[in-house]
Order: structure tokens, then C-alpha cells, then sequence
């Protein structure tokens, strides 16, 4: 008897204990609240000065509210949403061409730099400095009496202080320049991992058949990466539609000028900060997800699609 | 021998429980919410905390509202929190004193022990009373806001640095505008900040910022505000910074080319720390006169929140910065304040050797006392300081040249919408 039952052991059980961790987690901290969300997104729900309005089911009101054109006839949603891709791509894509540039550089044997650990190192820098300290500096280096000005004031380049944070080009360009910095690091060092997967006869099969360093790149190296690199694209983008802390520090919450940097987070901010507008924030929050999941998707088919031939 | 020896003892443990008994009755934690430092210092200079009682700040920076939304959770939440937790003392601002001093999170002050007003000025005790007359709170400051000129400017541009004739030169908003042109032609500005007049026009308004129906309304002070505004960076008369703004406070450096300010006793320490900087400052040429439009600006008020488990030290708070007439006349003379005490500052005000060095030897406490009697407390919201903050950020787009006037407008209202989705914009 006892023989037999033993025989029926399944050890696949320990491997269900084994992730189960990981699903609580999930479950707790990512599927209720994301399923709260959507359900918030169906009341009014918010707070007038100490007083407290709702909740009231309202259906699908807060989503008609976001996609109702304002006077000047600008929806505001699809605005913030122009906004944070603007954003994003300026900062995205030299951060994914630097990173793979350098990454090549560092891991090719035949260039076989030196001190390798050391710009590793400071590459990977910025990441560590808090995004709002880092807005911060900026915004102190680039204020109208910041030392930028200063010093282009003092060696006569211009003759009036520019207003760095009041125009829509350079307040752009800070942005994404600042995501740039803080990103390619880590995009640098994601990217060499996955170089370093590959198998290095490849590469010298592919120098001995006489290719050059652009064929190798381009026919080797490059499809070789591609689930890497569309991991890293997918993940940057995600965290450029969530892009929030650097413009909000920088613009002090208000997106100047002309809201022209206020991205879709930041907007949901707006809601949430003072009236406490968990109905509104609620309709931001599902269309942000469902452009995300929208995104993702496509980037994911037409990246893997192009290299699994 | 023993007899008096245990009898002593016996005393002394007597008296030991009753210590205990008596401070085990409140908590040995206060808690003050506030929005900055100012307040802080005068507290720990000039109040005397109970023996074994911990003081406890919590402060948060009002920019965008951040300190209304720290404070209401704390309050929302009073009844839950543990004593040593509670809310026992909050400063609010005239702008959204409102919000507090209308609910049910403040209590009523003469319950406590703070009864005397006789002193205080009456629109201070106005504001921090409930629509039924209960007095919720009181300030330690009244905010008579004067127009600061700089002496050595208005010598250049008037011809004269005396504060009556000054004011006798800039006592109407057509003198003030025509004034500004003079400024401009000599090579200066008339106000650092295009919001510089903001305060001096909104505090005189006829009708509040929402009406009862929940409408935003504009009253015609703040179109005269605007109107003024256009003019003034059209002709180039100001600057494009806010009131807060860097760029403005470096104009109060003695390199600073800017003639006129506007603010109450308050914003010589807070604001013009540049004005006062030994080297590159320029403390001595300043002079205050009422300038075009009587008002006043901020103020803090200490709240009494309801549920406090310190309520005796609370009551006391008050008193001492009311009516104390030491801590009253340490706060003017020391601190360059004009106290919430009708007696004290009179005190001062008629007292010949008094002046202050940064205004030239000006007696600026009778300055402030005669404007006085022109504060009115009427027309606020709770909505107020989001409004102004929020009406000021949307124009300065459209001053700095960024978007036009509708945009910036339109800006406005979406910004309402977002903070405020009970009231209705045009």
C-alpha cells in the first residue's frame, strides 16, 4: 500500500510553492488595485475642501469628460498623451542608439578598451541620483539668475538672460536630455549582457567569411539581440508613458509654458493632489493602461516578427 | 524626629502623584502643522512648552497645495489617530482659512480659555470665526500691506525719497501707472513681478471668487489687475517673474533696478533676506507708504483643531501670542513683526525713538497702524489660494509670450476643472 502511494507522489507541487510568492504579490499589489482603478472609474468620487462628494456611480461619465474637447476645442487627454511621446521618443531614441553604440564598443575583443569597470561605473551614475534631485539641479542651473546664465551673461553670448524653463524647445530638450542621461546607462549594461550571450565563434566565423564591422553589427549581432532589445524598448517605453517626476519637478507641477510638457501622469497628478479625484484619475489610469498594453503589443510583433525569419 | 521625617515623605509623595496625576491629564505630545519656518522660530524664542511635553512640527511647503493636502488627511483622520499623533495646534493662511475655520475639524476657542480679544485687530478675529460668529483661532500677526519703495529710486524718479510726499505721488493707480512711465524712461522698472499688484487689487474685491451657484466669476478688480498687467509688460514697466520668483528677489540687491514692492511687516525677513544682505544688499533705503489701494496680504493664523488631547497648553499657545504684551513687543522689536495687539503696537507706533534701521529711521509700526482700519474681511472661499496661484501661473505663460491670452485662459479654467471639479468655469 504504502509503496504505491509513493509512486503517486507528483513533485510538481513544490514548483506551484515555489512561485507562489510571486503570484500573492501580484495578486495583492498589482491585479486589486489595477482592478480597483477600473472600478473607480465609474464613480464621483472626490473631495470639496474637507468635504467628501460621492462615491456616486456615474458610468462611463469620466471618460466622456476626458474626451470632450475643452473652448479652444483641444482634448486634453490626447494632448498630454502627444506630450509624453514627444517626450519620450527625444529622449529614447539617441539613449537606445547610444547605449547600443557603446555597447558594441565594449564588448568588442578586437577594440578591447580599457578600464572597462570604470565607464561602466560612471555611465551608470546618473541612474543612481534621485530623479527629483537631479530635476532639481537643473532646474537651479538653468533658472534665469542660474550659473548657466550666468556664465553665458558674463562671457557676453548673450546680452538678456535666457528663459530656459519658459520655452517649450528647451524645456523639451531638458526633459528628455535629463531621461537620457539618467537611462543610458542602464541601457548600456542591459544591452552588453545580451552581447556577451552571444556566442563568440559567431562572430569570428562571420570575420573569417570576410564581413565587415557594419555586416557583423547589422546581420549578426543586431538579430542576435533582438529579445533583448525589444525587452529594453518595451520597458523604456513604458516607463516613458509613466514619465512623471522629472517634468513635474522641473515645471513645478504646472507643465509650462502652454502645458506643452505636462504628460498624461502628471495630469492624472492634477486630479489626485488636491480634490482627491479618484474618479477621473481612475479614467486617466484605464486609458493609460490600455495604451500601454496597445504599445507593447505592437512593438513586440513587429520587433520579433522582423527578426524570427 | 521620625514622625516629622515620615510625615515629610508623605508630603512628598503626595505631591509627587499629584505632579503626575496633573500632566498624565494631556499628552505629552504636541503637534504643530505648518506650511514654513516662521513661526517655528517664534515659538521656540518666546514659548515656554510645559515641562516632559515634546514638541512635534510637521511641515510642509504650501506650493500647489501641498500643505492643505498633508493637513487635511492628519485632520480627516484626527478622530483615529492616536493622542500622541493628533493635530494640536495648525497655522493656516487668510487664502483657504476658510476651508478649516467653516468645518467641523476646529473648535471653538473661548471654550478653552482664549477669550480676550480686545486687543487683537477685528478683522483677524473676523476670519477666524464660523459663519455663526464661533471663534475658531487667532493670528499672531496682522498684515497691513504697505508699498516698499526704494529711497534712493524714488529720489532719482520723483524727486523726493519722503514717504508723504511719495505717497501723495502714488496714491491712486492713475498716479501709480503714470509713475511707471517716468520709471521706465529713467531706466528702471516699477514693480519686479508682472503679480507685483496683484494682492492690492484682489483684496479689494466686491464679490468672491465663486458665487453660490458654484460659477468662477471675475470680479472687476482682477480684470483691472489684468488690464493693468498688459500695460505694464507691454511698456516694459515690470519684470515676467512671479512673486516668489529668484529673478524678482535679485532685483532687491542695491544693483536692483526696481523702485516699488508691495507687502506687509512679514515680508521684510521673509522676503527681502536679499535687501538685507550686508555686502550686497541695501538695508536703509527702503521706506514704506500705504500706497494706491489699502489691503493686506497672508497672515498666519494658529487654529485650534478639534480632538487636540493638549488643550490647556493649546489655549495658552494663543494667549501668549495675543496677549502676552512681552512676547507682543519682543515680536515688533525684535522681529521686526506688527503684532496682532492693538496696545502694543500703539506703544510703538508713538514712541519718537523708535525706527527701524532697515527703513531709514521710518517708524513703520505707525505706518501700519493707520492702515489698519481700512482691512475688511469679506468675499473669500475656501478656493482662494489655488485660484490666485492658479490664475497668476496661467498668465505668466501669456506674459512671458508663450501662448495668447484665450490659450492662457483656457489653461486657467482646465486647471480649475482639475483642482476643483465641483466648481463651473465659463
Amino acid at each position: 500500500m504504502n509503496k504505491q502511494k509513493k509512486k503517486g507522489i507528483s513533485y510538481a507541487k513544490w514548483g506551484y510553492i515555489f512561485i507562489l510568492p510571486f503570484f500573492i504579490a501580484y495578486i495583492s499589489f498589482t491585479l486589486i488595485p489595477q482592478l480597483m482603478t477600473f472600478y473607480n472609474s465609474l464613480f464621483e468620487n472626490y473631495r470639496n475642501g474637507l468635504t467628501q462628494i460621492g462615491p456616486n456611480f456615474v458610468g462611463l461619465q469620466n471618460f466622456v469628460k476626458l474626451f470632450t474637447p475643452d473652448k479652444s476645442g483641444t482634448i486634453g487627454m490626447l494632448k498630454y498623451f502627444g506630450n509624453t511621446m514627444v517626450l519620450w521618443l527625444m529622449g529614447a531614441v539617441p539613449q537606445v542608439l547610444v547605449a547600443l553604440l557603446l555597447a558594441v564598443f565594449f564588448t568588442s575583443y578586437r577594440l578591447n578598451i580599457k578600464g572597462q569597470q570604470f565607464f561602466k561605473t560612471v555611465i551608470y551614475m546618473p541612474n543612481l541620483i534621485m530623479a527629483s534631485a537631479f530635476s532639481m539641479l537643473f532646474f537651479t542651473l538653468f533658472s534665469p539668475v542660474g550659473p548657466v546664465n550666468q556664465v553665458l551673461l558674463s562671457s557676453g553670448m548673450v546680452d538678456k538672460a535666457i528663459d530656459f524653463l519658459g520655452m517649450k524647445i528647451s524645456v523639451r530638450v531638458l526633459i528628455s536630455l535629463m531621461n537620457f542621461l539618467m537611462w543610458f546607462g542602464n541601457t548600456t549594461i542591459l544591452l552588453m549582457a545580451g552581447i556577451q550571450g552571444i556566442d563568440q565563434s559567431m562572430f569570428e566565423a562571420a570575420e573569417i567569411d570576410g564581413a565587415t564591422s557594419l555586416q557583423v553589427f547589422m546581420k549578426v549581432t543586431l538579430p542576435l539581440l533582438a529579445p533583448i532589445l525589444v525587452y529594453t524598448i518595451i520597458t523604456a517605453m513604458i516607463g516613458g508613458l509613466q514619465m512623471f517626476d522629472v517634468p513635474q519637478v522641473l515645471t513645478n507641477g504646472k507643465g509650462t509654458p502652454n502645458r506643452a510638457s505636462m504628460t498624461m501622469v502628471m495630469y492624472l497628478n492634477n486630479f489626485l493632489q488636491t480634490s482627491k479625484n479618484y474618479g477621473m484619475a481612475g479614467a486617466v489610469s484605464v486609458v493609460l493602461f490600455i495604451v500601454s498594453a496597445v504599445l507593447s503589443l505592437f512593438v513586440y510583433n513587429t520587433l520579433s516578427k522582423q527578426y524570427k525569419k | 524626629m521620625k514622625k516629622v521625617l515620615a510625615l515629610a515623605l508623605a508630603l512628598c509623595m503626595v505631591f509627587t502623584l499629584c505632579a503626575i496625576s496633573a500632566s498624565a491629564e494631556e499628552g505629552k505630545v504636541f503637534n504643530i502643522y505648518a506650511w514654513n519656518e516662521e513661526f517655528k522660530g517664534f515659538f521656540e524664542k518666546y514659548y515656554e512648552v510645559p515641562e516632559g511635553v515634546t514638541v512635534n512640527w510637521i511641515i510642509t511647503p504650501s506650493d500647489n497645495g501641498a500643505y492643505q493636502q498633508k493637513l487635511d488627511e492628519a485632520l480627516l483622520n484626527q478622530a483615529n489617530a492616536n493622542d500622541d499623533d493628533k493635530v494640536d495646534l495648525f497655522l493656516a493662511e487668510a487664502d483657504y482659512i476658510l476651508k478649516y475655520v467653516d468645518s467641523e475639524y476646529t473648535q471653538d476657542i473661548t471654550a478653552l480659555g482664549v477669550t480676550d480679544f480686545s486687543n487683537a485687530y477685528t478683522y483677524t478675529v473676523q476670519a477666524a470665526s464660523d459663519a455663526a460668529g464661533v471663534v475658531k483661532g487667532v493670528s499672531f500677526q496682522c498684515c497691513p500691506s504697505a508699498l516698499i519703495y526704494r529711497r534712493s529710486i524714488a529720489e532719482d524718479v520723483l524727486g523726493t525719497s519722503d514717504p508723504a510726499e511719495v505717497q501723495a505721488k502714488l496714491d491712486s493707480w492713475d498716479k501709480f501707472n503714470a509713475v511707471a512711465a517716468d520709471a521706465k524712461a529713467k531706466g528702471y522698472y516699477m514693480t519686479a513681478s508682472f503679480a507685483e499688484t496683484y494682492r492690492v487689487f484682489s483684496n479689494n474685491a466686491s464679490s468672491p471668487w465663486v458665487d453660490e451657484e458654484g460659477n468662477l466669476q471675475f470680479d472687476p478688480q482682477i480684470e483691472a489687475w489684468i488690464d493693468q498687467t498688459d500695460e505694464f509688460i507691454q511698456n516694459g514697466y515690470t519684470l515676467t517673474a512671479g512673486v516668489w520668483d529668484d529673478e524678482k528677489n535679485a532685483q532687491m540687491f542695491a544693483d536692483g533696478k526696481t523702485m516699488c514692492f508691495f507687502g506687509p511687516a512679514w515680508y521684510f525677513n521673509f522676503c527681502m533676506g536679499n535687501a538685507q544682505d550686508p555686502e550686497k544688499g541695501c538695508s536703509g533705503d527702503w521706506a514704506i507708504i500705504e500706497g494706491p489701494a489699502a489691503h493686506f496680504w497672508g497672515g498666519t493664523w494658529l487654529l485650534a483643531p478639534a480632538g487636540s488631547d493638549n488643550p490647556t497648553m493649546l489655549a495658552d499657545v494663543m494667549n501668549t501670542f495675543i496677549n502676552n504684551e512681552d512676547v507682543c513687543t519682543a515680536l515688533v522689536a525684535n522681529e521686526a513683526q506688527f503684532s496682532n495687539n492693538i496696545a502694543v503696537n500703539a506703544k510703538f507706533a508713538e514712541d519718537p525713538d523708535y525706527g527701524s534701521a532697515f527703513l531709514g529711521g521710518q517708524n513703520d509700526v505707525a505706518i501700519f497702524s493707520g492702515m489698519t482700519n481700512n482691512i475688511v474681511w469679506e468675499n473669500h472661499t475656501i478656493y482662494d489660494q489655488l485660484l490666485n496661484e492658479g490664475l497668476q501661473n496661467a498668465l505668466q505663460d501669456y506674459y512671458k509670450g508663450n501662448v495668447d491670452k484665450d490659450s492662457a485662459m483656457q489653461n486657467f479654467y482646465n486647471y480649475v476643472n482639475e483642482t476643483y471639479p465641483a466648481i463651473v468655469t465659463p
